[in-house]
């Protein structure tokens, strides 16, 4: 059974169309899952929905074998999944610490907050030197840190993380794809990550969804998708029908 | 020295003044909610405190601790009555300003229908009492409402500072999108702090009823001071508003002392245009995110 399994999927913003028509996708535990697909298709709904922040119109999103769908963020992440945005969205006026700590909000033990709290500093060495330091004066790269820390103060069982390298100098986004890698290798979480520099999402992940349009189009192994053709027609090939140079 | 006697008197206006606003901030920062009806609650907690003098002979300063948990709970249900309706649209904030005026006409018609349109004061003894220091006098009654805001305000604060719903409240002021993410209930965080904001409203309320002579359609004249002042302290900024509402009282105690009590209310009016020109996100407040 998978992980995660997404059924018809229907989702939207106000009273605004539909964004997802109709995606259905299934996440196994374990492994690094890569959403593609060209601006508008609907990725960063796909994630939002699935957190809970955008409700879905239809269709069915099952997690561990509960159904999630409909559910408050907040029950969502209790269940095990945690989101991380493409803007991070830190609280720019609280420290490093303080951020963890927010990110352990639904932890009401004292001590195990305090477990998880060493965990992460020893994961990210360079957010302990920083612990008092106010979010908002850090770099791009060391609040992306930041946001992917807060993310694993729950130890969640699925980590979903929109455009992880978006603003960051390209040597900064090696680093930050080094700790995703590592998030499946060495914690055994879940990934399930958009990016839009689709070479470097490929490479870490071995599962790819290519979206279009708010539908899933095709998937595969990540190592064999860029050569697939169908790619060439919807995605470079339509970036080129759009205009691009 | 009549400028130290002005000063007192300034100084303990300002306390109450912080109490008023308070709530009105809070409930900014928290849900971007301008509430304009805030100034009408406490002038129905004023009449609360009145009759409860009146008619049972409770102490205004005891009636507080009636007041608040009744407004704790009217504040929740008329949260969860009149906004989720409204929530998640566009401009949000703008529909809170055009119900909450409308919910501000409607406190007041009831008001004047059921208490009538004279002037109330409640009439404690302490009201007219007061304590002389060499050349000085400090209002009895001035005293302890500025005394009950400090504490009462201390409290508020240490709750936003101290509990695991302060921290959840504080974090939903600092970044709402963050809040739902860590797993703040914002919604549940929202409804407790428009109960604390009417809650703070039904305490001011309480004291306002022996300072100042109140009629229904008094509140116009105090929200229009508590907008200028928490405006000057930064919407949303609970330390704003105390070091708004301080600054303002003083000064216009001032301004009434030297051109005259006609004059005072220019005061506030005057320090709105001046930091909307000079500093619109007010002294503590955050500038607008793009």
């Amino acid at each position: 059974m998978p992980l995660l399994a997404v059924q018809g999927l229907k989702a939207g913003y106000g009273v605004g169309p539909d964004i997802l028509a109709d995606v259905s996708i299934d996440v196994e535990a374990g492994r690094t899952y890569c959403v593609i697909g060209p601006n508008g298709a609907g990725k960063s709904t796909l994630l939002k929905t699935v957190a809970g922040i955008v409700k879905p119109r239809d269709g069915v999103i099952t997690f561990d074998g509960a159904s999630v769908g409909g559910l408050r963020p907040d029950q969502i992440l209790r269940a095990g999944i945690c989101f991380v945005p493409q803007d991070r969205t830190l609280f720019p006026q609280m420290s490093v610490r303080e951020n963890l700590v927010m990110g352990g909000y639904l932890i009401r033990d004292r001590h195990r907050l305090n477990e998880r709290l060493e965990l992460v500093f020893e994961m990210f060495p360079r957010l302990a030197e920083r612990s008092a330091q106010m979010a908002q004066t850090m770099s791009g790269g060391e609040q992306q840190l930041l946001a992917l820390g807060r993310a694993l103060m729950i130890e969640p069982k699925l980590m979903m993380i929109d455009e992880p390298s978006l603003g960051l100098a390209p040597r900064v986004t090696s680093q930050i794809f080094d700790v995703i890698r590592s998030l499946s290798r060495d914690l055994g979480i879940t990934v399930l990550l958009i990016e839009q520099n689709v070479k470097k999402g490929l490479e870490v992940s071995d599962w790819a969804f290519v979206l279009d349009l708010g539908t899933k189009r095709f998937e595969g192994p990540a190592g064999e998708i860029l050569d697939d053709p169908r790619i060439r027609d919807l995605y470079l090939g339509k970036l080129a029908d759009r205009g691009g140079s | 020295m009549a400028e130290i006697q002005v000063l007192i008197l300034g100084l303990l206006l300002g306390g109450v003044y912080a109490l008023m606003a308070s709530g009105l901030t809070l409930l900014f920062g928290v849900m971007r909610v301008v509430n304009l009806a805030h100034a009408a609650f406490i002038v129905l907690a004023a009449f609360c405190s009145f009759y409860l003098w009146e008619f049972a002979g409770i102490d205004p300063l005891i009636s507080i601790v009636l007041i608040m948990p009744s407004f704790f709970v009217l504040g929740m249900v008329l949260y969860r009555v009149l906004f989720p309706r409204i929530e998640g649209t566009p401009r949000f904030t703008e529909m809170t300003v055009l119900m909450t005026f409308g919910l501000a006409f409607v406190a007041e018609g009831l008001m004047a229908r059921f208490f009538g349109g004279i002037f109330r004061s409640a009439s404690p003894p302490y009201a007219r009492d007061a304590i002389i220091l060499g050349d000085y006098y400090v209002p009895t009654g001035q005293l302890l409402a500025s005394t009950a805001s400090l504490v009462l305000l201390l409290g508020l604060w240490a709750f936003l500072k101290f509990t695991r719903t302060g921290y959840g409240v504080r974090a939903t002021m600092q970044n709402r999108d963050a809040a739902q993410i860590v797993g703040v209930d914002v919604r549940r965080v929202s409804t407790i702090s428009f109960g604390i904001g009417m809650a703070m409203a039904g305490a001011a309320g309480a004291l306002v009823s022996f300072l100042f002579p109140f009629f229904p359609a008094r509140h116009w004249q105090w929200i229009a001071i508590l907008l200028s002042l928490i405006v000057l302290g930064g919407m949303g900024s609970l330390k704003g508003a105390v070091v708004g509402a301080l600054l303002l009282a003083v000064v216009s105690s001032f301004v009434s002392h030297t051109l005259g009590p006609v004059w005072a209310p220019i005061t506030f009016f005057g320090a709105l245009f001046l930091i909307l020109l000079v500093r619109p996100q007010g002294l503590f407040g955050k500038k607008a995110r793009v």
